[in-house]
């Protein structure tokens, strides 16, 4: 290092320790700064990815297959087409890690003390444990073992709503194939907590054969759930199916929750203004610190001018003492952070009575960061912080040395 | 023969643009020789700060020219002044100016390290300058842990350190007691005897009019004496 730009960071060095408080109060910023940042995009990233994983491991899977018609009318006769074919040809496909297939209805639900509609899935309960994680959300009873004659799987809201129990009788009025009213008796055999308020309300499961009699199906279904090895192969294996059956048709996750691309995507934008807020804060807060820290030393500038140190030096001088600024409030703010995310990681911020479970989202959230992550935010708080030290910088070379030397 | 002159001003003036222009200096003429040991004085308001600024590349003349060693400073940008300075002229501030997070030893070096003297020059000009100015026990000793004497001192030495053309002091005397003044006076006395460093002052300080070889009195930014002793 030339001994010049040595002894300009020597004097930068020097120089933020002139007014420990102030530089205190600046490193401080930096650091809350950078961890609310981090922190902020953590907890929405965890939040975020929490419900995607929801949506994939509980209501969707990766990408789902139906007749055409079915997602509009939901009626029972719009089943899939040689389903047990394309399960097949799924099952061989690499990326393809399991598929699911489903009955689906929209029956009528009453039980002694209350009666309302729910969506009632006809499953294999081997085949959904290998797509959803259903089975682990289970809270009384057992997965689908102990009644053998229509159990049906509800959750602890639907429980409570309807005021049964295990083992409670409910009947399912719907429409069969043909039109035609049907009934069915069913007995409580587990109760669910999925954490996930607005999907508990809705979800109640039956075995497949059960329903299909109901629905006079025969072998059929409505629906095939495919879970992939890759999240981020979804749109592209669900858009490969799609082309090779033309006459179904074949969502992705993000196509199948409604609301949900826009949500990752108004997600982003909400993350991206909440850091942006806290770094606009900490631009004026280090642009303030660092003019002051010029305008209590113009005397000892317009000296350094006047005895020959260029105004590129002085610029260089104050950036510099930016910097080390950063470079101390920085590691700081990131370790301050790393903590918070690794221990809210482990243990969850718990949102209390708040009722994000009824839009779908856990009361618990992990907060999660990826390193990219980590390394974006600290990059755009050194950019910030360099940006907020150009103004002042300026101040210091426009200053008239024989002016700055008499002032007092 | 013509003689050289380290500095060489002619018709030098400055005005103070304003509601009412004000003339700082007017139409001055002045030569000063290698060597010289020399006070511009004058009561406040006289112009002797404005001449002492012109000549050291502080501050531009509204009319006139001024030359240092033959080169002219008109015309030059605010960096190429600023480099000028770094290598021709030494100045001592009124109040001390010294750099407050250096030492005494860094202070003095500091010029050097702009001018990229290499380390072991520096270090061996340094203390030798210390020396001079009899400050080598208080090398690591930062401004505000040395009288005010001592850190006119450690100016003097960081002015000289650059090896300039000339030095210029304004008012150097003017926030001593009379035997830090005093000690100071001898010291570039002896560095203008010895050494054949030229000074200019601007003062009004008796003490250093007295020691003065040369005075030139400014008055309405006029010289209305030039005595040489």
């Amino acid at each position: 290092m030339p001994c010049g730009v040595k002894m300009i960071g020597k004097i930068a060095w020097k120089n933020i320790w002139r007014n420990k408080v102030r530089s205190a109060v600046v490193i401080i910023a930096i650091a809350i700064g950078l961890w609310a940042g981090m922190f902020a995009s953590a907890f929405v990233v965890g939040m975020m990815n929490q419900k995607i994983d929801s949506v994939i491991n509980l209501e969707l899977s990766h990408f789902q297959v139906h007749h055409p018609s079915f997602q509009d009318e939901m009626l029972p006769k719009f089943v899939i087409p040689n389903s047990e074919e394309i399960i097949q040809k799924m099952n061989n496909n690499e990326a393809i890690k399991n598929t699911s297939p489903r009955v689906v209805a929209m029956p009528m639900i009453n039980s002694a003390n209350y009666s309302g509609m729910l969506k009632v899935t006809g499953i294999d309960p081997e085949n959904e444990k290998r797509v959803t994680d259903l089975h682990e959300f289970v809270l009384e009873g057992k997965y689908f073992e102990g009644i053998k004659r229509n159990p049906i799987l509800l959750s602890k809201k639907t429980a409570e709503k309807y005021k049964i129990k295990i083992r409670s009788k409910v009947v399912l009025t719907l429409q069969d194939k043909q039109g035609e009213i049907t009934a069915g008796a069913f007995r409580v055999v587990g109760i669910y907590d999925s954490k996930n308020g607005m999907y508990d309300e809705m979800n109640a499961f039956v075995l497949a054969p059960d329903l299909q009699k109901l629905l006079d199906i025969n072998h059929d279904v409505h629906e095939i759930a495919v879970l992939l090895n890759e999240h981020d192969l979804a749109e592209s294996v669900a858009t490969q199916y799609q082309e090779e059956f033309p006459n179904l048709e074949i969502k992705s996750w993000m196509d199948l929750a409604s609301g949900m691309r826009f949500m990752v995507e108004a997600m982003d934008v909400y993350t991206f203004f909440i850091v942006g807020i806290i770094l606009v804060a900490l631009l004026f807060s280090i642009i303030n610190t660092m003019l002051m820290a010029v305008l209590e030393r113009v005397r000892e500038i317009g000296m350094l001018m006047a005895v020959g140190m260029s105004k590129l030096r002085v610029f260089k001088m104050i950036m510099l003492e930016t910097l080390f600024l950063c470079l101390i409030g920085g590691p700081l703010g990131l370790l301050l952070a790393w903590i918070c995310i690794q221990y809210f990681g482990r243990y969850g911020i718990d949102l209390g009575g708040a009722s994000y479970s009824d839009y779908g989202f856990t009361n618990l959230v992990y907060t999660q960061l990826d390193m990219m992550s980590y390394i974006s935010v600290t990059l755009m708080v050194l950019g910030m912080a360099i940006l907020a030290a150009i103004y002042p910088a300026v101040k210091a070379i426009n200053l008239i040395p024989v002016e700055a030397i008499r002032k007092i | 023969m013509k003689k050289n002159y380290v500095i060489e001003a002619e018709n030098l003036s400055k005005i103070y643009a304003g509601v009412v222009p004000v003339k700082a200096v007017d139409e001055v003429n002045l030569q000063i020789q290698d060597n010289e040991f020399t006070a511009i004085v004058g009561p406040s308001g006289s112009g002797k700060s404005t001449l002492l600024n012109m000549i050291g590349g502080l501050d531009r003349p509204t009319s006139g020219t001024i030359k240092v060693n033959d080169i002219l400073l008109n015309g030059m940008t605010d960096n190429q002044l600023i480099n000028f300075r770094l290598h021709h002229i030494g100045f001592v501030f009124q109040s001390f100016n010294l750099i407050p997070v250096l030492t005494a030893k860094e202070n003095a070096e500091f010029i050097m390290l702009l001018q990229k003297v290499p380390l072991q020059q520096r270090e061996k000009r340094v203390m030798s300058l210390l020396k001079e100015v009899g400050l080598d026990d208080k090398l690591d000793s930062r401004p505000s842990q040395l009288s005010g004497g001592q850190q006119q001192r450690v100016a003097v030495a960081r002015a000289l350190a650059s090896k300039p053309d000339f030095v210029l002091a304004d008012e150097p005397t003017a926030n001593l007691d009379s035997k830090s003044a005093f000690n100071l006076l001898d010291i570039m006395a002896r560095l203008n005897q010895e050494e054949g460093i030229t000074f200019i002052f601007s003062t009004h300080d008796q003490r250093v009019i007295d020691r003065a070889r040369r005075v030139i009195t400014l008055e309405d930014g006029k010289i209305v004496s030039d005595e040489i002793r």
